[in-house]
């Protein structure tokens, strides 16, 4: 089971909201998707400037494997308050932990809806329906 | 059956080929498109995320411009490039992302048998092709490229974005000196354009992904829009800003 202190969206980021402010990754899916187990299939990540406005659905950042490059969407409307730089110069921190040390983004929330994203549970039955 | 559009521009521009590929991945709603393309001039493209400088060969290629799906470096002379824009929903874009490429490359290598050449996912070890530091496409492999004589002879690289995907294929016909010592379909079989090779890739794809191609086209909106985002894919402000 999936941690459950957070939503998820369809294009499989996580959101952890902590008052005004909301962290956010992307999921084990995610990462098992562009890199099939193998830490060095992540090749880049380019994430955003502190101080961007994002809007929920927009993209904030982009990641690149050896498969695909693909945006990552924001789920939530913020500005950019925090950056973990460190996972641009390290995507093994991502693929060894996306809940916690592979946290991408920290933004102050404009809103605090989070329309559209799911529970773990719902977004547990979403990902097996995904690998078929 | 489903049924998909099937463009074929031979001898385009670089910055429309670019163009049309990215106005058909960000257009929601359109139908499937497979692309059969050439270029001229001959145009050397980079990896999205690719420093130019990590590609010493890119200075003698002539035209330059920079992809937006990832990888390595690809000088489009002497072979097919495909795309495929489509939803992720569709086809072989349903479900597990490898599982995406092994289906596209299924096609290639049934097209590339009926000219005769025994093409097969690479799998577990390296390639005779394989190379440090030239930063190309084709001098670097993973599991799941094609490969013929021990080379690499695929290239295929993906950008996904807003619920759909383009799938980048590039199909080596014969060689170029940036690309040396790769799989072609020349030293493979025969020598082939383009064009002639363009029908066997047609029914391969029909065949293998169960879809039917109505030949198309582009739209008036869609080569309005092709021009619009092309100017950037050659604009050395994108190109060399890795």
């Amino acid at each position: 089971m999936r941690p459950d202190d957070r939503k998820y969206s369809p294009t499989h980021e996580w959101v952890k909201i902590d008052g005004e402010t909301a962290t956010v990754g992307i999921t084990d899916f995610a990462v098992q998707e562009l890199s099939n187990g193998n830490t060095s299939d992540l090749v880049y990540c380019d994430l955003p400037e502190v101080g961007r406005s994002v809007k929920a659905g927009q993209t904030f950042g982009e990641i690149e494997s050896v498969k695909a490059v693909s945006d990552l969407n924001s789920p939530v409307s913020g500005e950019v308050v925090d950056v973990n730089h460190v996972i641009e110069e390290h995507l093994e921190v991502l693929a060894k932990d996306p809940w916690k040390e592979g946290w991408m983004v920290k933004f102050k929330l404009a809103s605090k809806s989070t329309e559209g994203l799911m529970d773990a549970a719902q977004y547990e039955k979403f990902v097996a329906q995904a690998k078929h | 059956m489903a049924s998909w559009r099937l463009i074929t521009t031979w001898g385009a521009t670089p910055e429309f080929n670019m163009g049309l590929d990215e106005a058909l991945l960000s257009t929601a709603g359109l139908p499937p498109t497979l692309r059969f393309y050439s270029w001229k001039p001959d145009t050397l493209s980079l990896g999205y995320f690719q420093k130019l400088s990590d590609v010493p060969g890119a200075e003698r290629a002539g035209a330059l411009v920079r992809r937006i799906t990832g990888g390595g470096a690809i000088h489009h002379v002497r072979e097919l490039t495909f795309s495929i824009t489509a939803d992720l929903s569709v086809g072989p874009y349903a479900g597990e992302l490898r599982e995406s490429y092994a289906r596209v490359h299924a096609a290639i290598a049934r097209a590339l048998r009926a000219h005769g050449v025994a093409a097969s996912l690479r799998g577990v070890g390296g390639l005779q092709s394989d190379r440090d530091h030239t930063g190309m496409c084709f001098h670097h492999s993973t599991d799941l490229d094609l490969a013929w004589n021990g080379r690499k002879g695929v290239g295929s690289a993906q950008r996904r974005k807003g619920g759909r995907v383009l799938h980048h294929g590039s199909i080596k016909l014969g060689s170029s000196p940036l690309e040396g010592d790769i799989a072609t379909l020349e030293q493979g079989a025969r020598a082939l354009t383009a064009q002639e090779f363009a029908p066997a890739l047609r029914a391969a794809f029909e065949a293998e992904l169960g879809v039917e191609f109505e030949a198309a086209v582009p739209e008036a909106d869609e080569r309005e829009l092709a021009r619009e985002l092309g100017r950037r894919y050659v604009s050395q402000e994108f190109v060399r800003s890795r």
